[in-house]
């Protein structure tokens, strides 16, 4: 099975970004952050990531819109969806509108990972 | 999409092998995708119920969390079966979005405030404003206007207010945010995150309205009184100061305020919601967040000469023919937080009201600092609330300089949540490190002892520790849900750390000095709080006489909402997948849908697997012993081995490379079935173990079979369904690298035979499964287990014992009339196993067995 190597992590919480990456680095991944929509936007453009773990919440573009967004760049890149709040609305949206899974902060490491890969795979496994 | 697959599968389409391949590819994917969400699904339906069960406390971070993730794992699985089926399920849809509302419903449902009024004045309040003002505010609004007694002037600031400032503050959001991501386990993000909050609400403006009000109310309060005024405010709090949980001292309230300071202390208070102690309360006792709304009462200070705690009955005496006083001189919140000495007296509840016992804090008697006239007087009236509200009260009064006596506030006392054994104290042989004291709550517990006396004591303090503490401040409270016992040098039972020891059923000495000196760090000790004890090490006697700690969840406000939301959820209303009512419009609860998804979803498969196999041979007999079996395969995608023979219509057991299913089948064929003949060889469990000696296949279960008995595989991946008659069982696995895909399910249901036989007989496959590490679920004679996130090797081995039993067990029902036999058969049943088990640990190669008992034919 082909593993997703390039992770795109779009979230406002600058606190969780760090600690995020650094342990995803940890396991191999490369991962590039973003604080904001129109920071995320270019490396979607570019077709960098193979995974995008986006937050619902963001200062510029909420997550909905900027799932969206993705969405109509790039059709076939798989989202995960994380927020810190439970709200069923947004996640029923998110999977109506392509996003691959959707989860609560705080969420455990190894199963972060589980949800990427298996987004992953679930697309197809392009890169 | 849909259309896509549609086009393909029409008759007419004429696709190359490859097409067909890419869109069977697609089709097991979504099987494979519903399958992983079924298994969430369960999961997280089994977490909710347990939890809803187990007595341990759970918050609104639990229950949102677990039904977003239920809900979207099983909208997940009606997306997959209307892809699966190309969209002939679409009205599930619709179902779903039914429940989903309802659950949502339930889980966002707030509180409702009555009344538009930002502000009511003590003349304005009673009982029936409880709902605008809180308990505390509406007992003294009763007593001052239905009872006649003093109570300071002032006035309350509503919950429609304290809405009113968050919403145009608009934190609110920020606030859950950071409370849903908050691991109360956490002391010191507890404490970031409660000063977080308490800051966010003290900097935000009040709204200008609001300031105004409250302004006028605090200068009409500054005119009416003789001096210079100041005033308290207090929290008024839902839920406070009430039945179930007082959430004694969890708030905040600020004395001696200045008018002009009134505006500023009162987000003070609203931000007191936040403390961290108010939130380990809540999250232990079961209320949301925004279920407690805040009032604040802001009332003119009394120049007391004397204040003090009066129970009409004492909480840990219910039956006492005294009413209990707490006195000490000048005003405060000494006495509530255990900070100051004080006087005690008792006075009789019958008339003449006699002052029974004096006890000061200076051991003299001239020195008591509430003459016996206002004890007596005391005593009449608190008497006189208890009949008013109905039950035992805890009051707090004080009396003015001008002698008249003012009540400050009353609520309900609370019986102990240990019961009040009046048992002897067990005559420990061993010697006391401590005795004496007041029993503040009364109780049996052992533990290390840590001090405590400072934040970062908070910080370190372990799981299980006895609490020791020179003063037993409220803010202990924090660790209410961590210590087994509390001791402290000073402090009673009117302490509001003593109510909360009460409520949480935690034993608690008080008013032991020396306690600080004499215990050490890390010393385990026994506290007998009823015996009013310490003891060094752990006393068993003493111990197993202690009550059990009372489940405080249950009738809680966030027990309830989870109770129902679960109504929508886990009831099971689709059996019979024959049955005409097993259709989406019957679907009403959200495992009614994932049984739905599940059962539809493997029938597609076949389906498919047909249409499919027909065209590219896909699906095959089972080829074993040189001869044909009943068993049907049907690869979905990597089962069969590369360059197996697949141009004839069966295909051998050596040619299938799925994991699981070859697992499965080495269980089935380890041991050929010897059980108690005579019995009819119409049966599956005769099957295999038939087809070893006898290829004239038993035409009877031949015709039940039509299409009934296969596996589905592929690399990773079986599932295997059989259904005999009445019987029905399937098993499903997957091996993943990744935990959350790796799993058996089985389920097992029916079986010829009468009720009671069916039930004995799941009840002997519980046990037997329940051992091996399943988690068992029995209702009547239908019986599913689960194992999920195990290694590989772990679940191969159960899964061979899966393969055994359902050849094996099939044969109970013959046998389950004669206790003897049952017995002997269960027995042989152990050593199988014992058997299989050994065998696999022994042979790691495991795959070659099956081969080699069943030479290829």
């Amino acid at each position: 099975m082909k593993q997703p190597r390039n992770i795109l992590l779009v979230d406002d919480e600058e606190e969780f970004l760090e600690t995020t990456s650094l342990r995803l680095r940890r396991r191999s991944f490369e991962v590039r952050t973003a604080t904001r929509w129109s920071e995320a936007m270019p490396e979607v453009e570019a077709g960098w990531p193979h995974v995008v773990v986006l937050d619902v919440m963001l200062p510029d573009v909420d997550g909905m819109e900027c799932l969206r967004r993705i969405k109509d760049l790039r059709r076939h890149l798989p989202v995960v969806m994380l927020t810190g709040h439970a709200s069923l609305q947004a996640s029923l949206w998110g999977l109506e509108h392509g996003a691959s899974d959707y989860c609560l902060k705080p969420i455990e490491l190894d199963e972060l990972i589980e949800k990427i890969i298996i987004a992953y795979q679930d697309a197809g496994g392009s890169s | 999409m849909f259309k896509y697959l549609a086009k393909l599968f029409s008759p007419r389409a004429r696709l190359g092998p490859e097409a067909l391949q890419s869109a069977f590819r697609e089709h097991y994917r979504n099987f494979r995708a519903l399958l992983t969400a079924n298994n969430n699904a369960l999961e997280l339906m089994s977490a909710a119920e347990e939890m809803l069960h187990s007595g341990k406390p759970f918050g609104m971070a639990f229950v949102g969390g677990d039904l977003t993730a239920l809900t979207v794992n099983v909208y997940k699985m009606v997306r997959s079966l209307i892809a699966l089926s190309d969209g002939r399920y679409k009205e599930l849809e619709d179902r779903f979005k039914v429940i989903a509302d309802r659950i949502e419903m339930i889980r966002s449902r707030q509180p409702e405030v009555s009344g538009s009024a930002f502000i009511l004045t003590m003349d304005e309040i009673d009982c029936r404003a409880v709902d605008q003002v809180g308990a505390k505010m509406a007992n003294l609004g009763e007593m001052r206007n239905r009872l006649g007694l003093r109570v300071p002037e002032g006035f309350a600031v509503t919950v429609t207010a304290a809405r009113h400032f968050m919403e145009a503050s608009h934190i609110s959001d920020e606030i859950n945010r950071r409370l849903q991501t908050l691991d109360v386990e956490d002391l010191k993000a507890l404490y970031k995150v409660s000063a977080d909050i308490e800051n966010l609400i003290r900097n935000a403006p009040l709204p200008a309205d609001l300031d105004r009000l409250i302004r006028e109310h605090a200068d009409a309060l500054a005119r009416g009184a003789s001096g210079p005024a100041t005033v308290s405010l207090r929290s008024s709090a839902w839920g406070e100061d009430s039945r179930p949980g007082s959430f004694a001292g969890q708030y905040r309230t600020r004395l001696g305020v200045a008018i002009a300071d009134i505006p500023e202390t009162y987000k003070d208070i609203v931000a007191g919601k936040y403390r961290s102690q108010a939130i380990v309360y809540r999250q232990q006792r079961g209320y949301r967040h925004q279920d407690v709304l805040m009032c604040v009462g802001c009332l003119v200070m009394v120049d007391a000469v004397t204040s003090g705690v009066c129970f009409s009955r004492p909480p840990d005496d219910p039956r006492s023919p005294w009413v209990v006083i707490h006195a000490a001189p000048g005003l405060g919140n000494h006495i509530v937080d255990g900070s100051s000495a004080y006087d005690l007296l008792r006075v009789s509840r019958e008339p003449p009201r006699q002052v029974v016992q004096v006890e000061t804090a200076t051991g003299l008697r001239d020195d008591a600092c509430l003459s016996l006239e206002h004890a007596r007087e005391l005593a009449e009236v608190s008497l006189r609330i208890e009949e008013h509200f109905g039950s035992p009260q805890d009051i707090e009064w004080a009396v003015d300089r001008n002698g008249r006596l003012v009540i400050l506030q009353a609520r309900p006392s609370g019986a102990s949540a240990a019961p009040g054994t009046d048992r002897e104290s067990a005559a420990a042989t061993e010697l006391p490190l401590l005795s004496g004291g007041a029993v503040a709550s009364r109780g049996v517990a052992a533990g290390e002892v840590c001090k405590v006396g400072s934040a970062d004591d908070v910080l370190r303090f372990p799981r299980n520790a006895v609490l020791v503490v020179e003063t037993p401040y409220p803010e202990w409270a924090v660790l209410i849900n961590r210590a087994v016992a509390v001791v402290s040098e000073s402090g009673q039972m009117a302490t509001h750390l003593a109510t909360v020891a009460r409520e949480f059923g935690v034993p608690a000495l008080f008013d032991l000095p020396g306690a600080m000196s004499r215990l050490e760090n890390g010393q385990m000790v026994t506290v007998d709080a009823t015996g009013r004890r310490v003891y060094e090490g752990r006393i068993d006697a003493l111990l197993a006489a202690a009550p059990h700690r009372p489940n405080l969840m249950e009738g809680s406000p966030i027990h309830a909402l989870l109770k129902e939301a679960l109504t929508h959820i886990t009831p099971l209303h689709l059996t019979e997948p024959d049955s005409p009512h097993f259709k989406p419009a019957s679907c009403r609860s959200l495992h009614d849908i994932t049984r739905f998804c599940h059962e539809k979803a493997l029938a597609e498969m076949l389906k498919l697997g047909r249409r499919y196999g027909s065209r590219d041979k896909s699906a095959k007999q089972l080829y074993v012993v040189g001869m044909p079996s009943q068993w049907w395969v049907v690869n979905l995608e990597d089962g069969f081995r590369d360059g197996a023979d697949l141009s004839g219509h069966f295909i051998r057991i050596e040619d299938i490379c799925s994991e699981p299913m070859r697992a499965i089948w080495q269980g089935m064929t380890a041991l050929p079935w010897q059980g108690p003949p005579p019995v009819s060889l119409r049966g599956f469990g005769s099957i295999v173990a038939q087809s070893a000696m006898n290829p004239q296949l038993d035409p009877a279960v031949r015709s039940s079979m039509s299409g009934r008995n296969y596996f589905l595989v592929s690399r990773n991946y079986c599932n295997l369904s059989v259904r005999l008659g009445y019987h029905f069982a399937l098993a499903e696995a997957s091996f993943s690298e990744l935990l959350s895909e790796s799993y058996v399910n089985f389920s097992f249901q029916g079986g010829a035979a009468d009720e009671r036989r069916r039930r004995r007989r799941v009840r002997l496959l519980a046990d037997i499964l329940g051992e091996m590490g399943f988690r068992v679920d029995l209702k009547g004679d239908s019986l599913s287990a689960r194992i999920e996130k195990r290694p590989v090797a772990y679940l191969r081995e159960r899964l061979m014992v899966l393969g055994y039993l359902l050849i094996h067990t099939r044969q109970m029902d013959m046998v389950m009339h004669d206790d003897a036999r049952v017995d002997q058969f269960v027995a042989k049943l152990h050593a199988d196993i014992r058997m299989i088990r050994d065998n696999m640990s022994a042979d790691s190669g495991v795959d070659n067995e099956t081969t080699s008992q069943h030479p290829a034919g």
